[in-house]
């Protein structure tokens, strides 16, 4: 299972792109070009190629959430879990940044999230926004 | 009574803190031996780390380095020279400018160099990543904190304290000989003679054992250190104190060892 949590932060002194390409580099010991290369690739896939170089404290909380989501999907994990987004997407109405995020052509699985039943409404309003 | 009850009992505490702390440094050295031995850690990934922490280390403070070893080993070498001169014996100073600098000196003020300059920022690195749960993050991730961040800081730290401390050897002995014969070539079979004398084989193996012990010094104290760190933002600062004074310690123990074994 992949998770994409609070508790998980990125390495601070690496850049987003690094984040993400130390998984390929690392676990199946791809070069560094193609290791950035699937990075990037992800980043794209997410609509954010642009916080590449960015590190941990120069983003916002919707692009640490998109670094944190595309180190969780590179992994290739069966299951992908978000873990109370609420207090990773404090600044954006987070039901319909992640429905936008995971209606990408390219992004395959099923993400699962996990939240507070209080939020409930939350989600009822981005399935239904009418 | 209660008050010498309470005296042994805080000595005791004491005494057990260290033999814990101790104990964890071996067994994080020995489970980072083990990992040398292993061949998947020696990846791309790894030696590109190596190389990283080797040019943070070593190589971007090499001019500011040798600049500061250039001054010492003149002012040392100028001040060997005239008392030498002063009760007639020019014929030892050579060998005493190499004893006292290449041997004991300038290893141990590289090693407190690089302790100030890198030791307290991995001490510093590895307690944030401690308390903001980054070593957590990247076990999740599958990729292992020792292989990553730590294994190839022992390394970098090995190799950058063993160059610099003989790059500065060299730089000293460059200097005693100018000091001694200026630039008159006549000198060279003399010096190079006395050189020769004191580097047997014993010398050098003592040397680049205390250099490698050094480099392990300063960057194993302060990763344990940092490890040791509660989950508390307010601890990081506590943790680096904790860490430089158990280097400094180090280094000083390894400085007498060396010396002890050496002269005595």
């Amino acid at each position: 299972m992949a998770r994409v949590a609070p508790d998980l932060p990125l390495r601070a002194n690496l850049s987003a792109l690094d984040n993400i390409a130390l998984i390929p580099l690392y676990q199946r010991h791809y070069s560094a070009a193609e290791s950035n290369r699937q990075a990037q690739q992800f980043l794209e896939q997410l609509g954010h190629a642009d916080i590449a170089l960015l590190r941990d404290p120069d983003m916002t909380a919707a692009q640490r959430f998109i670094a944190k989501l595309a180190r969780a999907l590179i992994l290739r994990r069966p299951r992908l879990v978000i873990d109370h987004p609420g207090a990773m997407l404090y600044d954006v109405p987070y039901p319909s940044f992640i429905r936008q995020l995971a209606a990408q052509e390219e992004i395959a699985g099923t993400w699962e999230i996990y939240d507070f039943s209080w939020n409930q409404t939350l989600y009822n309003q981005a399935l239904h926004p009418e | 009574m209660s008050f010498l009850a309470a005296s042994i009992e805080s000595l005791g505490a004491k005494v057990a803190g260290w033999f814990t702390v101790g104990y964890g440094m071996f067994a994080f050295l020995a489970k980072a031996a083990l990992l040398l031995l292993d061949r998947t850690t020696w990846n791309r990934a790894t030696f590109d780390v190596v190389v990283k922490q080797v040019y943070f280390t070593a190589v971007q403070i090499l001019h500011v380095f040798l600049g500061y070893a250039l001054v010492i080993s003149w002012l040392i070498i100028t001040i060997i020279l005239s008392t030498a001169r002063d009760f007639g014996l020019t014929e030892f100073a050579s060998e005493m400018t190499i004893r006292v600098l290449v041997l004991e000196l300038l290893p141990f003020l590289t090693a407190l160099f690089i302790a100030l300059r890198s030791g307290s920022a991995i001490n510093t690195e590895v307690a944030l990543m401690q308390v903001n749960n980054e070593l957590d993050a990247l076990a999740h991730c599958k990729v292992p904190p020792m292989q990553f961040e730590f294994l190839p800081r022992l390394i970098g730290g090995v190799i950058s304290v063993v160059t610099l401390a003989s790059l500065a050897g060299l730089l000293a002995l460059l200097m005693g000989y100018l000091a001694i014969y200026g630039t008159n070539a006549a000198g060279f079979a003399p010096f190079t003679q006395t050189i020769a004398k004191i580097f047997d084989f014993k010398i050098m193996a003592g040397l680049l054992v205390k250099c490698a012990l050094f480099g392990l010094a300063v960057t194993l104290i302060p990763v344990t250190a940092g490890l040791e760190t509660p989950k508390k933002l307010f601890m990081v600062p506590v943790s680096v104190l904790r860490g430089m004074m158990r280097v400094f310690f180090a280094i000083v123990a390894i400085e007498v060892v060396s010396l002890a074994l050496k002269y005595v």
